[in-house]
């Protein structure tokens, strides 16, 4: 386990009443949403970045808002740190723990309370999975956009705490642009409504600032998202080239023609063969970078469309193009694609970066990010969304050589800088959690960092919620 | 991930072997989607990354398991949808396996617990013994109501539920022998009679063997075959669960040495899937590792070996099936496609039930020593089956067959009895009585 | 007098001094919308016209960087050189509110403005990636970026978007841009009620056809819309826009499924151009007069029900707007702020701004849709984290905001 990153000293007042604070929370909630047993906490101890570990106080997991609200309620009352948790996918620790809190598990709360297709909205509990809504309204002819690679497990509640993107929000947009309301719990259990069926807020945009605030700004119990009609067809078409800079270089292109596929996913030689192995797709592995561009509407549209595309990569030396020929052939090339993290652990360990940039400079920082891993003696393989700049280095690494695990956050940690210095952000979609706190002030001034603490001070004056995450534990106002 | 085992720990070639699977897992929660027990409970510690982490640390730290962790693994239904799921090829399977043998080694479990599980270990994998059980089961009925409303008995009136109204005529589907074929000969196989479904279901077997005739496949039911072993196998009963299998390698060996075999058929994919694990199961036994290995390779679903048979396509026939895939089908062996290309070959019209992926709740003795959660499950199944309007639901494992015809009024069959039918066989009974 | 700060620095000095003495300043750009929110008293107008100017724009990457006091009209002649467009279609509002002021990009985004394409491409804040402030303690504040993703940190752009100068002084905005679409098309479903109006733009939108822009014109406004160009009966328009080939495939299908609900006819390109334009811009109730003028934001479904029950009680001209997820309401003579609310909140929720009225009338209707106690304390918080002084505009949202 690495120790680089610091978490928030346990509070002593807290860790002093473990044994209270259990026997109220079993009375706060029924006995099967309240885990406190050693051994049964143990699997809490961190979500998908497994770097970081943190045994909590205890989990409890409610079934409804009127429970949440009442543990809301009592960890305000006496100051335990609060940390919410939808299915544990977090990439950046968003979900980890710490000694001295409670993990607010909303994974009881899984059930789809509406579905309006007049209004063209989906009335979802937190605990829901993003798959799920697609998949309930599918047959309707309906999806929900924002389709994260782990849109099989994680939860729009999750979603939310994140402002998850995906694939497809090259042209749909990412959960802040598909959110219309939540109702959500506040750190004193006061519930309230933001948003609804309806567009717009009648004063400030708190769904907005909520949206992506990583669990700090209060507990999301329900949501409301927009639903899509979805189009008449799609099409994921492979692009194979020499190498990466090709692919790169075509990219930035096909977003300037100003034709917009709805995605435009990359791969480098590694990640290729990784999502191969797994899914068996079809992608040509005789290649070392792949584009995977999705076309969408109607049969005329999506020729045309395609024609631009496939014009555009031939100036870029493509060397395979592959039409897929069925949708189940399509469902296999984003099976592939997005299994790429997990695939992953077939062949090493690895942690996901998520630095976005400026189309650009995707060539320049692919080339930078081999640079960065070879000189640590590393292994990256790249898988991500390259119409949005969205980045996705996998450094490889062995988890159970605390000097190699060393090396890789050494290295993520330039990657990141990297990003940053070339106009973009240090996170795109994962979240800042505990990963990339640290880092925080590369992207932002203390000024800036000071405004957006004093902003989620407005919501949480004693910062119980999620405490050791997002903002760098020096310069934080004093509680 | 990162593992914590001494050298000393990974001298033991199940913990090695579990320390090697645990490295895979990268705990992306992929696998915790598809669980029955994590989407039926909400609870990460009933969804495999739990059970992972539980193992891990259980292992980790040598300790005997305890309440909390047997809790967790017992509600393991053992269907592997998480296999399927699962990214990065954790070994899911035999981890579980390996923690369910640690328990067995290391746990004692409380006194009702112990008589239920040794009543059916001492029972099912018995023809005789299980035939007389649902004679007694019968009487045994009235009891039901009051059995449920004792926690500890609960299991007790679970049995008894699944238990057949009537008992199975008598079959000679199961006595050994070689049986001819009645077209020109293209191949022999063994198939396997097993041991609860010839006493629930002989139909089944009688269908396969009337078939693979007509298809001009000499069968023979080897003498001295049983169990798979499956049952004792997920209760973690190692020992007896590898007797078993050596018992039928042997079988198969002999009939593999007189005459061969193209394959050893097997009609319950729950069976299946630990037979074609036998080579792994016996790795370890010098003196079976090889024969096992031998044994496996040759296991087929019987759905599998109809497939490279080439069968006529027949007429459409108005007739809509939900195929139900068995978790031992579509998770433990993979076969996905097989059963349903053969029933449409075959003229009827298929039909996909939403949540394919989900167990039933069956799963082996499953359902009677998880009543309520596989309740669940089960209410869940019929609810997807029934919402494709079928006339009859087809399935491959008998486990599924009994759970589900207890939740819906609409025949379900083993996909072989209505291949049999569409191929010239006698039309099922559970369809003519309708 | 109007402060007209030249730089950013500046703009920080005047701010940190007028923090200092407690003097109020009312943030403005071009003036556009002078009028509009509760009256603050004794105010310094402060406007960021002085700030002007495309600091950076790069087509290729669909992204655009310009100072906050930029003429909207110069972006948009700079995208439109490009061939690009803010997809947010940002309405214009002189023609509603009389006024002859130079709408500046920095006022598009401090009041989140929107257009028809408001649930497909989204409003001003859904295309804003970062911003420079000035905030109520003087201090310059850098939030988001210039990338399209982006979740470092809390998202202080989209609080900042709609916040109307009274969180901070926008200095500079970076924002998304995209493709003018190759060809637009309308259908035009003729003789509809609001209620089966209602219904056929619900079948619509269902419809894998894109439709990026519905709106349902009455009567009493109908006439008002491309010089009266519009067929006979009250108009139901549908927009499709994109590649020539593609819309014409999907305006046939879209016309085949709409004949159900009544007779179907065609707009083209300019004739489509001129009357989204006019949606946009609400143009029968650019009428030159001080009617009360309510924009109208619930759910798509329950729209018409709320205009029946009004009409009931009340004079109440309107038309819908609905891929901008809007009524527009006139009333002839009283706001009836109380009673429109009281529906909305019967129906199922929503909100309703008072766009422009008499100056008495103003005085004493909460121009923005009063908040539940909970969200009213939380966003006066969130206001007295960014404004500790309180000299922003005090009282222009609502009480303390």
């Amino acid at each position: 386990m690495s120790e680089a990153i610091e978490f928030l000293p346990p509070r002593p007042a807290v860790l002093s009443r473990r044994t209270a604070i259990i026997a109220d929370l079993t009375d706060l909630l029924p006995a099967e949403c309240v885990i406190h047993e050693a051994r049964e906490l143990v699997p809490f101890e961190t979500d998908a970045f497994i770097s970081y570990r943190r045994l909590p106080l205890a989990v409890v997991l409610p079934k409804t808002t009127a429970q949440v609200a009442a543990v809301m309620k009592y960890c305000h009352r006496y100051g335990v740190p609060v940390v919410p948790r939808g299915a544990g996918t977090s990439l950046s620790g968003g979900a980890i723990p710490q000694e001295d809190a409670i993990v607010l598990g909303l994974s009881k709360m899984s059930r789809i309370l509406e579905v309006d297709y007049a209004n063209r909205t989906a009335t979802v509990q937190a605990g829901v999975t993003n798959l799920n809504i697609s998949e309930a309204v599918g047959v309707d002819g309906f999806f929900y956009a924002p389709d994260p690679s782990s849109q099989l497990a994680c939860t729009i509640g999750g979603n939310i705490g994140m402002n998850s993107g995906g694939a497809h929000c090259l042209k749909y947009g990412v959960t802040t642009n598909n959110l219309l309301g939540v109702k959500m719990v506040l750190v004193d259990g006061t519930v309230v409504d933001l948003g609804g069926k309806h567009l717009d807020s009648a004063g400030y945009d708190l769904l907005g600032l909520v949206c992506g605030s990583e669990g700090q700004l209060g507990i999301v119990t329900e949501a409301t998202v927009r639903l899509i009609a979805k189009p008449e067809g799609a099409r994921p078409v492979l692009f194979g080239f020499e190498t990466s800079e090709e692919a790169g270089a075509c990219v930035t292109d096909i977003i300037g023609s100003g034709v917009i596929p709805v995605a435009i996913e990359f791969m480098d030689k590694p990640a290729i063969e990784i999502c191969e192995a797994f899914a068996h797709a079809g992608y040509p592995l005789d290649v070392g970078a792949l584009l995977i561009v999705e076309v969408e509407g109607s049969e005329a549209e999506m020729e045309a469309t395609l024609a631009s595309v496939v014009e555009i990569a031939r100036r870029h030396g493509v060397k395979t193009v592959r039409e897929s020929q069925s949708a189940a052939e399509a469902a296999l090339i984003w099976k592939g694609r997005k299994s790429a993290f997990g695939a992953t652990g077939r062949i090493a360990d690895y942690i996901c970066m998520d630095g976005t940039v400026p189309l650009g400079k995707l060539s320049y920082v692919l080339k930078k990010t081999s640079e960065i891993t070879d000189s640590f003696g590393l292994r990256v393989a790249n898988v991500f969304h390259a119409g949005d700049g969205n980045m996705h280095p996998l450094i490889l690494f062995n988890a159970n050589d605390p000097e190699d695990a060393a090396k890789a956050e050494a290295a993520g940690n330039e990657i990141l800088k990297l990003c940053v210095d070339a106009g973009g952000c240090l996170t795109g979609e994962h979240g800042v959690g505990i990963e990339k706190r640290d880092l925080m002030r590369h992207q932002y001034s203390d000024a800036d960092l000071a405004q957006q603490m004093a902003v989620r001070s407005a919501f949480d004056e004693g910062w119980i919620l999620n405490p050791s995450k997002v903002f760098p534990l020096d310069g934080r106002p004093a509680a | 991930m990162q593992t914590n085992f001494t050298l000393e720990q990974l001298a033991d070639p199940h913990v090695a072997e579990s320390e090697k699977i645990l490295r895979r897992c990268v705990h992306c929660g992929f696998c915790t989607a598809t669980c029955p027990t994590y989407v039926t409970l909400g609870n990460e510690l009933d969804s495999p990354r739990g059970r992972i982490y539980l193992i891990k640390d259980m292992l980790e730290n040598g300790r005997p398991a305890d309440e909390e962790v047997v809790t967790h693994i017992d509600r393991c239904l053992s269907c592997l949808a998480c296999v399927t799921t699962c990214p990065s090829g954790v070994d899911y399977m035999h981890l579980v396996d390996h923690a369910r043998i640690h328990i067995e080694k290391t746990y004692r479990r409380p006194l009702m617990d112990r008589l239920i599980r040794g009543l059916l270990a001492a029972v099912l994998p018995y023809p005789a013994r299980f035939r007389a059980a649902v004679v007694f089961a019968k009487l045994g009925r009235p009891f039901v109501p009051i059995l449920k409303r004792v926690p500890a008995l609960k299991p007790l009136g679970a049995m008894l539920d699944l238990a057949p109204a009537s008992i199975a005529r008598p079959s000679d589907a199961a006595t050994p022998g070689t049986r001819a074929p009645q077209a020109e000969r293209r191949g022999r196989v063994a198939i396997l009679s097993g041991c609860a479904q010839p006493v629930l279901d002989p139909g089944i077997n009688e269908a396969t063997l009337r078939l693979l005739s007509r298809l001009g496949i000499e069968v023979v039911v080897p003498e001295g075959e049983g169990c798979c072993g499956a049952l004792v196998h997920h209760m973690g009963r190692e020992e007896p669960a590898l007797d078993f299998a050596r018992r039928n390698v042997d079988v198969w060996i002999r009939e593999i040495d007189n005459g061969g075999l193209d394959a050893i058929i097997i009609t319950a994919s729950g069976c299946g899937t630990t037979i074609k694990d036998y080579g792994h199961m016996l790795r370890l036994d010098p003196a079976y590792a090889e024969k096992a290995a031998k044994v496996s390779a040759l296991a087929k679903d019987i759905t599998e070996y109809l497939s490279v048979l080439d069968l006529p396509k027949l007429e459409p026939k108005r007739l809509n099936v939900a195929y139900h895939s068995a978790c031992s089908m579509q998770h433990g062996q993979k076969i996905t496609l097989a059963p349903k290309n053969l029933l449409k070959v075959a003229g009827f019209t298929v039909r996909d039930p939403a949540e394919g992926h989900l167990c039933c709740g069956s799963a082996g003795t499953y359902n009677i020593l998880q009543p309520e959660i596989s309740g669940q499950l089960k209410a869940r199944k019929v609810r997807n089956i029934e919402a494709t309007k079928p006339d009859v639901i087809a399935t491959g494992n008998i486990g599924c067959i009994t759970q589900i015809a207890t939740g819906t009024a609409i025949p379900i069959l083993h996909t072989v009895e209505l291949l049999d039918w569409a191929y010239g066989g006698p039309q099922p009974q559970k369809l003519s009585a309708r | 007098m109007t402060l007209i700060p030249h730089t950013e620095t500046d703009a920080a000095y005047v701010i940190r001094n007028a923090a200092a003495q407690g003097t109020r300043l009312s943030l403005c750009g071009g003036n556009s919308r002078v009028g509009f929110g509760n009256p603050v008293e004794g105010a310094e107008a402060m406007s960021s016209r002085g700030l002007s100017g495309i600091v950076d724009y790069e087509p290729a990457e669909m992204v655009m960087t310009a100072r906050a006091g930029t003429p909207v009209a110069e972006i948009e002649a700079a995208l439109a050189a490009n061939r690009q467009m803010m997809a947010f279609e940002p309405m214009d509002h002189r023609g509603i509110m009389g006024t002859s002021g130079e709408p500046t990009i920095g006022g598009v985004f401090a009041a989140n403005v929107s257009g028809p394409r408001r649930f497909v491409a989204g409003a001003a804040r859904d295309s804003l990636l970062g911003i420079r402030f000035v905030n109520g303690q003087g201090q310059v504040i850098r939030a988001g970026g210039r990338v399209m993703k982006n979740v470092t940190g809390l998202d202080l752009v989209k609080l900042l978007a709609g916040s109307h100068g009274t969180l901070g002084f926008l200095t500079e905005v970076t924002f998304r841009v995209l493709p003018v679409p190759q060809s637009i098309e309308t259908i035009v479903i003729s003789g509809l009620d609001d209620a089966a109006a209602a219904r056929a733009m619900a079948s619509a939108l269902s419809l894998p056809v894109e439709v990026s822009g519905a709106a349902h014109l009455p009567q009493t406004v109908k006439g008002r819309f491309v010089g009266g160009a519009l067929p006979e009966g009250e108009a139901t328009v549908l927009r499709l826009e994109g590649l020539a080939a593609s819309v014409a495939v999907r305006a046939e299908k879209l016309a085949a499924v709409m004949k159900a609900f009544g007779p179907v006819s065609r707009l083209g390109q300019d004739k489509s151009v001129t009357l989204w334009r006019e949606i946009r811009d609400v143009h029968p109730y650019a009428d030159g007069t001080q009617k009360p003028l309510w924009r109208v934001s619930v759910a798509p479904s329950i729209g018409h029900q709320l205009v029946a029950a009004l009409r009931l009680e009340a004079g109440v001209d309107a038309f819908y707007d609905w891929q901008g997820g809007l009524i527009w309401m006139r009333m002839e003579a009283d706001p009836e702020a109380e009673l429109l609310r009281r529906y909305i909140k019967a129906l199922g929720g929503g909100h309703a701004t008072l766009m422009r009225a008499s100056e008495q009338v103003r005085a004493v209707t909460p121009a923005f849709e009063p908040q539940p106690d909970a969200v009213a304390a939380l966003s006066a918080r969130v206001k007295q984290k960014l404004d500790p002084a309180g000299i922003f505009s005090p009282g222009k949202m609502a009480g303390a905001l």
